[in-house]
């Protein structure tokens, strides 16, 4: 499954994912965004992974934040833009 | 940390023959590495191409964003570079490519969108002494009125930030529309993608020769900053090469992000 947003006055923020017993696997996060370290992509991934399928956009936003630590710098990207690209990918036909 | 200014380092200046696209990504990846470390002073590299490219960013799908059976059918090289950002299309001569590295006390305190433009501050000036009347759009952008002219990518590694630059010199953009895949969410906002903005490249702005652009941006810098004539070390280079073939020319580093 597979979902994009172009985040306003940002970049584009790409989820891929798959779902197992309504759960978020298989997550990617991709974009033209900025991240430091890069290392926060996985960080990311795992916060992701697990998720019931049903979370709501503020939910996620609040899972990313909750592992993301203050030393993750993001640019073009945020909490808030991932969550609107999982819900996406989540609302989405795997060809959409 | 205390904020430094431009004139409080040593700026040395590196432009060498062409190299490959995995070296130059090598070459970013030490050189910040040894500026970080205090090992190098403060460097301006201007790259030259030893072969067409497709430099993804750190963090892009190549699948999403490559189309590889274009890219090796036209002979360009698909390389991932350590920074964020967008897919850069270059071909030889058709680019001015440059990196900074710098110490982070350069942009201490500092928001990102600060940060991109204090780095490039000296090419606004020097695009206006070539009568271009240019300026930074947030957030990596260097356009002008007659459209974008550049794209910047920072990365911050070890105590140094790393400032890479690609500016149009000109462009084969029928070409670079076959290599890169575009996608429609990606114009929903600004009208246009990164690769595809209205590009307006020095060539038809300036009418000047490619050399004569970078010569004078060096001459800019050196006047505004302050830059001495340096090379690579023969140990900075054999560290580029040994990372460029052990993991910038890597199918796993490539496909990172598939």
């Amino acid at each position: 499954m597979h979902g994009e947003y172009k985040m306003p006055g940002g970049k584009l923020v790409v989820i891929d994912l798959d779902l197992h017993d309504d759960r978020l696997a298989n997550v990617q996060l991709s974009g033209d965004f900025f991240l430091e370290p890069d290392s926060a992509l996985q960080t990311i991934h795992a916060a992701l992974i697990g998720q019931p399928a049903d979370a709501d956009e503020a939910t996620l936003a609040s899972v990313l934040h909750d592992a993301l630590s203050s030393e993750v710098m993001m640019y073009g990207v945020s909490p808030e833009a991932i969550a609107v690209a999982v819900r996406r990918a989540l609302h989405r036909s795997p060809e959409a | 940390m205390m904020r430094t200014d431009w004139r409080d380092h040593d700026w040395q200046l590196i432009h060498t023959i062409p190299q490959s696209p995995t070296l130059h990504m090598a070459l970013d990846d030490v050189l910040t590495h040894e500026v970080g470390a205090g090992r190098r002073a403060p460097t301006l590299r201007i790259w030259e191409w030893a072969a067409p490219a497709v430099v993804i960013g750190r963090f892009q799908s190549l699948r999403n964003e490559v189309d590889t059976a274009a890219a090796q059918r036209h002979g360009i090289e698909v390389v991932r570079r350590v920074s964020g950002g967008g897919a850069m299309f270059i071909e030889p001569g058709n680019t001015i490519t440059y990196s900074i590295y710098a110490p982070l006390s350069l942009i201490k305190d500092m928001s990102f969108q600060q940060a991109y433009a204090f780095m490039d501050a000296w090419v606004i000036e020097a695009l206006g002494e070539l009568g271009i009347k240019a300026w930074y759009q947030p957030l990596n952008d260097i356009t002008s009125a007659g459209g974008k002219i550049a794209g910047a990518a920072q990365a911050h590694r070890g105590g140094a930030v790393l400032h890479h630059v690609t500016m149009a010199y000109d462009i084969n953009a029928a070409k670079m529309l076959e290599v890169l895949r575009i996608g429609r969410e990606k114009l929903s906002d600004k009208g246009t993608t990164s690769a595809a903005k209205r590009v307006d490249p020095l060539r038809s702005q300036t009418g000047l020769p490619r050399e004569a652009v970078i010569a004078r941006m060096i001459a800019t810098f050196r006047r505004l900053r302050g830059l001495g004539d340096d090379s690579l070390l023969a140990s900075e280079l054999a560290d580029a090469e040994s990372l460029a073939q052990g993991k910038f020319a890597s199918a796993a580093w490539l496909a990172d992000v598939p």
